[in-house]
């Protein structure tokens, strides 16, 4: 595949082909084939599907076991100069990042902008400044990392992923540690990002996914088990899922509610038992107690 | 008692817009900015309001960005590139990989003057001034707890190594050195290794802003393979512990840091995306 095929009118940003990863001999991705254009996808799945190792396959991180990886136009497997020009296209937040104790905000953010090759020093901090501004840490920038919070911290690591408006954007669980608050902010930051590039976002929030998410992907067990719209993923838990008084016989899941009533995601609903609108978490459990158990057996 | 309020006055806000104040009295006026909202609400009436926007902007920055080392200050004086040192100073606040990074060096030495064989081998002093450069990267490489973050950024990984291991031998050469002279059992190869390897190191960097990677490393290691063997068998190590031929690779790299300076300091790449 040339460059001009990948970043062509269709402007995939990021493109896996067959690609997989094993780790000594134990598969944690196999070959999977994903084209990313402009947009929020979301990745979900289980804890060891795979999630983590294919954001940091595509954050050329690690290399693939197999496969071709197109990120930006440019096959990062195939030269170290094409590996280098992606790097500079892409903010990559890892699920957990261990800050240096004696760094301060302003400097934690300095570093890595050097590191993505801002070497004008006045033009880097502005773009320090504006990342802090972005995740409302501007006044927080003299302190050192480690008086911060948690959640201040989370959005520290989130402000260098988002450093020089990059085309794609991997993140690793963003929103853990934060509040609600924090994260609708958050949800404007990506939306606004992935009208010119691709936001790619492993998480295990479904109402994340269901807020912001043009696509998902999920991962079970290193495959790709479903990968469609979020509409399409809520379709597939249509008239399958049921709110009443008692737990509904067969049911994947079930659990009793504010309201009082045991709302019940598969099984053979009684008489008392009404189908109500399902969401994203309904249609993802449906779809990963339906692989885990295919006969239907909670 | 309290002192009575002053504000700034038109002639100095318009000196201070355009950049006439000398550091101390603009440190000071940036102060008194801080902590006086009158004179930052009189600001638009006496200054362009982009103006005042690009000084705020400076103000802030001046503020939130880390107070530099006194090091620091000498080597931003000097014009050594401020990318440069941002990437020195994060490394030395990364403690342990640092710690390791000083301690591996100063090991190296001491091994190699410890050790009966195999230094007495001009193969051994072929690869010595590479063993504590590798040190000073793996130590970064297995304890950086930001490696994750720094593997998929697009600077030079060499580069970085280069940078960490020449602050960390220019740290660890005087320590060996203070060693060596007050323990003159260890005799003079136990720094034998670092002042090559420093000034190795800074050779690299020196040619890494003309050639690329792999050829700056290969061009150096090949000078430095050939000129080990230029000095025949045996006598290599012998003649490499010399004090004329330290006093030498000091020289050297005191020469190398001079040309890295000349020639960061003229040319300063475009950064951004």
């Amino acid at each position: 595949m040339t460059r001009s095929e990948v970043a062509g009118p269709t402007r995939q940003i990021a493109v896996l082909q067959g690609v997989s990863k094993t780790f000594r001999r134990t598969p944690a991705l196999h070959p999977v084939d994903l084209a990313m254009t402009p947009g929020v996808v979301g990745l979900l799945g289980p804890n060891g599907a795979g999630k983590t190792t294919m954001l940091r396959l595509l954050a050329t991180a690690i290399p693939p076991t197999s496969g071709r990886i197109h990120v930006a136009g440019y096959h990062v497997t195939g030269s170290m100069a094409d590996r280098v020009a992606a790097r500079r296209r892409l903010g990559y937040l890892p699920q957990e990042v261990v800050f240096p104790r004696g760094m301060t905000a302003f400097g934690f953010l300095d570093y890595i902008a050097v590191l993505k090759e801002w070497k004008r020093t006045d033009q880097r901090h502005r773009e320090v400044r504006r990342v802090l501004q972005l995740v409302h840490l501007d006044d927080q920038s003299t302190k050192r990392v480690s008086a911060l919070s948690g959640g201040q911290r989370r959005r520290l690591a989130i402000a260098q992923a988002l450093m020089g408006d990059p085309q794609l954007v991997i993140l690793d669980e963003p929103t853990t540690g934060l509040d609600p608050e924090q994260r609708a902010s958050l949800r404007g930051i990506l939306s606004g990002l992935a009208r010119t590039g691709t936001v790619l976002l492993a998480t295990h929030q479904t109402e994340d996914v269901a807020a912001l998410c043009d696509r998902v992907v999920v991962l079970d067990a290193g495959r790709v088990r479903f990968d469609g719209t979020v509409a399409e993923l809520i379709e597939l838990a249509r008239g399958q899922v049921y709110v009443g008084a008692q737990e509904v016989p067969g049911a994947f899941s079930s659990w009793r509610t504010g309201t009082g009533l045991v709302r019940s995601v598969g099984g053979t609903p009684g008489a008392d038992a009404q189908p109500v609108e399902p969401s994203v978490e309904d249609a993802y459990l449906l779809l990963r107690m339906q692989q885990t158990h295919p006969a239907g057996a909670t | 008692m309290t002192a009575e309020p002053w504000h700034l006055n038109t002639a100095v806000w318009q000196r201070y817009a355009a950049g006439e104040l000398d550091a101390v009295a603009e440190a000071s006026v940036e102060t008194h900015l801080t902590s006086c909202a009158v004179c930052r609400s009189s600001a638009p009436e006496t200054i362009e309001s982009t103006e005042v926007a690009i000084l705020w902007e400076g103000v802030a920055t001046a503020i939130a960005r880390p107070r530099p080392t006194r090091i620091g200050r000498v080597a931003t004086r000097v014009g050594l590139p401020d990318d440069d040192l941002v990437v020195v100073r994060a490394s030395t606040a990364l403690y342990l990989p640092w710690v390791i990074s000083v301690s591996a060096a100063l090991v190296c030495a001491a091994l190699a003057a410890v050790l009966p064989e195999p230094h007495g081998s001009s193969s051994f002093v072929v690869i010595a001034p590479l063993i504590p450069v590798l040190a000073v990267a793996a130590a970064y490489d297995t304890t950086d707890p930001l490696r994750e973050l720094v593997a998929p950024t697009p600077l030079s990984k060499l580069r970085i190594a280069l940078l960490r291991a020449s602050v960390a031998l220019a740290a660890a050469v005087p320590v060996t050195l203070a060693v060596g002279l007050l323990l003159p059992g260890l005799g003079g190869l136990a720094f034998a290794w670092l002042l090559p390897s420093l000034a190795l190191t800074l050779a690299s960097l020196l040619l890494l802003t003309r050639l690329t990677a792999p050829m700056a490393t290969a061009t150096v290691a090949g000078g430095w393979v050939v000129g080990v063997l230029a000095i025949t068998g045996d006598e290599a190590p012998v003649a490499l512990g010399s004090t004329a031929v330290q006093s030498t690779f000091l020289g050297v790299a005191v020469v190398l840091c001079l040309l890295l300076w000349l020639r960061t300091s003229s040319t300063r790449l475009q950064g951004g995306y």
